[in-house]
């Protein structure tokens, strides 16, 4: 039992503190009506690349750096915690899909290519209403001359529109069931739209299929698919303990320094009391989220209910504290220029995503009585 | 890092396992003279256990159903005892240590009045030396135990023109002696005797039973208000010894409640909120046995505490209806339950519940040392800190 975290993992979160520092400036999109076109996507991503996190869930004998979740918890913290936008997330998530979903074949043509930074995976999963769960007959997988052509819409796919392989949850009309499927980005009857997400440091898209060429993956499990769902939840959660972080130290410099009625506002009880209540849930968020990486990095029993845990409560604290930091900044905090509502809009999008808080904290409940059973 | 707890076939749970049947039902000298009363003290009176081993030995105890010592006598044990270890007499040592951690020796704190609670250096009453005792007059309230208590652990001033945090002294006086009143407060719960006001009428305490040196009382009382033990203390109503999260859960289960949307939801939060609670003192406890420097963890920790003991009672209060408002009914099966004796109560719990936020530090002045410890942020002004407390009172006379 050591629930500290050893050198190694502080060493590797300072280092990727120290290069996102440098790297990442996020000016460009605090000018009144900048969009994502303005975040820097694609070069920040080369000098992601350049530090060979392209890889970084890839197993070694693929070529990656075969992380584990604890330490891809230092990595995606940090990400979180500066906003860095680029392909990053979406990429790992294809990478975990492709680790699940992708045959033998498949994985050797495509994941030493994504260690090396030359593709790129994105998952498309979603339904119009946000749900991932449930297999939803939005997309059919019709078998055609070679192996299958997809029909239907796929949103809220993240990174999709830079990646260079998506990978389709699809109803695969041979077989009824549900499954994955794996399409080349250059295929024709491919239509991928980059909404207008009000998170402006993610991209995010629609993906629409029509009759578009793919190939089938690996048999759907529910076993599978959860354990891609517990990374997926884990990495946005990692993300949101982070920022909140991040958000609360941004806070209370804040009120140190801005003073009104001759004292530092953070004198008052108000927003001290505020800044505690801010301090008492990123100490939490954080806590879940190291729990969660433990917890998947043993492929633990408890990893679904981790996961689910640290979505559910880092997910909600990062709105609560955004919120609250803007409260704190007062008016100054509601303008375009400031940074507070890229901290915002990203903690609402990632609370919004891979399902709410109120769908993850039902699935603890069923976790905690199937464990307590 | 890894969260897995201590193994089943871990070698230390298998020695307290042999002496708990050795001991099927041990008496408190029993525990105190096996170390396991304090096991994170130095050898006699504990084992010197690292967390781990005190993790052990907590839940062993706790499989084994033994009554927590800490519990029955939690102000010596949690509290004010170990200040013997560093601020004591050896004579002091002597008299004192056994019968407390034995529990043979009941000890309250003396140190809430009724002018002074959160500001707790501004209290009046006076303790004078006259030859080789001290005699003490004043008023001391909300003191747990004082009832059943034979060792008071008392802050008195015992000089006037000193400032108000260094004018203090610490004593154990005894309960029993001439001009000691104890009178039961009766709280909202209705219990009688969880709390109490203490009377002292020209109370003579001999001058060998002053704690360390006199004006360092403050020191001293701050110090006992720093409970290592806490950190090993599971999240839950009634500062933990109460119903947990799981208590609830389960207990909802059972009632079918959890099939409501919102009850589920709510439920649910709670549960996260004590599972959080679980890591964030295992990992405080990992800092510890890793050497890494203390924050106010502990601090932080009472604050998101005591509220979640709150929010379990009140969820299974409210699933209740009106038939929780009838005394003593209780809202589960009493096998959900994991307390003992009162502790199992879900009525008292809840009744019993705005004292968490109370008790041991105000949720408003943990708020203040959490932001002001950890985020740095300006310490709140008291003008009365500096001055000589005698011009204080005379101020508010005036």
């Amino acid at each position: 039992m050591n629930f500290s975290l050893d050198d190694d993992h502080l060493a590797l979160k300072q280092s990727a503190a120290v290069f996102l520092d440098k790297e990442i400036v996020l000016d460009a999109l605090l000018k009144p009506g900048a969009s994502v076109a303005q975040a820097n996507y694609r070069g920040n991503w080369k000098k992601i690349a350049a530090m060979g996190w392209t890889g970084i869930a890839v197993p070694e004998s693929y070529d990656g750096l075969g992380l584990s979740c604890v330490d891809l918890a230092m990595v995606l913290g940090e990400m979180g915690r500066t906003l860095a936008p680029s392909p990053f997330l979406g990429n790992l998530i294809g990478t975990w899909a492709l680790l699940k979903f992708g045959t033998d074949k498949q994985r050797q043509r495509i994941l030493p290519a994504v260690a090396a930074g030359t593709a790129r995976l994105a998952l498309a999963v979603s339904d119009a209403a946000g749900d991932v769960d449930d297999h939803s007959p939005e997309v059919s997988a019709q078998p055609s001359a070679g192996g299958f052509s997809l029909k239907g819409t796929r949103a809220f796919a993240i990174d999709a529109a830079d990646a260079d392989w998506l990978i389709v949850d699809a109803h695969n009309a041979q077989t009824g069931r549900r499954g994955f499927f794996l399409v080349d980005a250059k295929s024709g009857g491919l239509d991928i739209d980059v909404v207008n997400w009000r998170d402006l440091t993610r991209q995010v898209c629609d993906v629409r299929l029509n009759g578009c060429a793919c190939e089938e993956m690996a048999p759907f499990t529910p076993t599978d698919w959860a354990w891609v769902q517990d990374r997926i939840l884990f990495a946005l959660a990692a993300e949101c303990a982070a920022g909140t972080q991040q958000i609360l130290s941004m806070t209370a410099e804040y009120a140190k320094e801005r003073v009104a009625f001759g004292k530092s506002i953070g004198s008052y009880q108000a927003i001290k009391h505020s800044l505690a209540d801010m301090l008492g849930q990123a100490e939490c968020a954080n806590v879940a989220v190291l729990y969660a990486a433990w917890a998947l990095s043993e492929e633990a029993p408890q990893a679904s209910l981790a996961a689910a845990m640290a979505k559910a409560f880092a997910g909600d604290a990062y709105v609560e504290c955004t919120h609250r930091s803007i409260q704190i900044f007062g008016a100054i905090g509601f303008t375009w220029e400031m940074k507070n509502h890229l901290y915002l809009k990203r903690a609402h999008a990632n609370a919004e995503l891979f399902g709410n808080s109120r769908v993850h904290r039902s699935r603890v409940i069923d976790f905690a009585q199937q464990a307590a059973a | 890092m890894d969260f897995r707890l201590p193994a089943e076939n871990d070698p230390r749970r298998a020695a307290v396992r042999k002496w708990l049947s050795e001991h099927p039902k041990p008496s408190g000298r029993q525990l105190a003279e096996a170390g396991y009363t304090v096991p994170h003290w130095p050898k006699p009176w504990g084992v010197a256990a690292e967390p781990e081993l005190q993790f052990i030995i907590d839940e062993e105890m706790g499989r084994a159903s033994v009554m927590p010592p800490n519990l029955i006598n939690p102000v010596a044990i949690n509290n004010c005892a170990q200040t013997l270890l560093t601020h004591g007499t050896d004579a002091q040592r002597e008299r004192f240590l056994m019968p407390a951690l034995a529990c043979e020796e009941i000890w309250c704190m003396l140190f809430s009045e009724p002018a002074g609670g959160s500001d707790l250096a501004a209290l009046r009453t006076t303790a004078k030396r006259d030859g080789d005792h001290y005699v003490v007059k004043g008023q001391k309230i909300w003191t747990s135990l004082a009832h059943k208590a034979q060792i008071g652990v008392l802050i008195a001033r015992t000089d006037t023109a000193a400032p108000k945090h260094a004018g203090l002294s610490a004593f154990l006086m005894d309960m029993k002696s001439l001009g000691v009143t104890v009178r039961p407060i009766i709280d909202l719960s209705g219990h009688e005797n969880e709390y109490n006001e203490v009377f002292l009428d020209d109370v003579r305490i001999p001058a060998d039973r002053l704690l360390g040196k006199e004006g360092e009382g403050w020191r001293i009382a701050t110090s006992q208000l720093q409970t290592e033990r806490v950190a090993l203390s599971k999240p839950g109503a009634i500062w933990g010894a109460g119903p947990s999260a799981r208590d609830l859960v389960n207990g909802l289960a059972v009632s079918g409640h959890l099939s409501d949307p919102v009850v589920r939801d709510e439920a649910a939060k709670i549960f996260i909120e004590g599972e959080l609670l679980r890591l964030l003192a295992y990992r405080a406890l990992s800092d510890r046995m890793n050497a890494r420097p203390a924050g106010p963890e502990g601090a932080i920790r009472k604050m998101l505490a005591a509220p979640h003991g709150q929010h379990i009672v009140e969820m299974a209060k409210k699933v209740q209806g009106p038939r929780g408002m009838i005394a003593g009914e209780q809202p589960f099966p009493s096998q959900v339950g994991s307390g003992k004796g009162m502790f199992a109560d879900w009525d008292y719990a809840f009744w019993f519940s705005p004292a968490v936020t109370l008790g041991v530090g105000t949720q408003e002045i943990l708020k203040n040392i959490v932001a002001e410890r950890t985020l740095g942020l300006p310490r709140e002004n008291d003008p009365t800190a500096k001055l000589p407390w005698i011009e204080i009172n005379r101020a508010k006379s005036a």
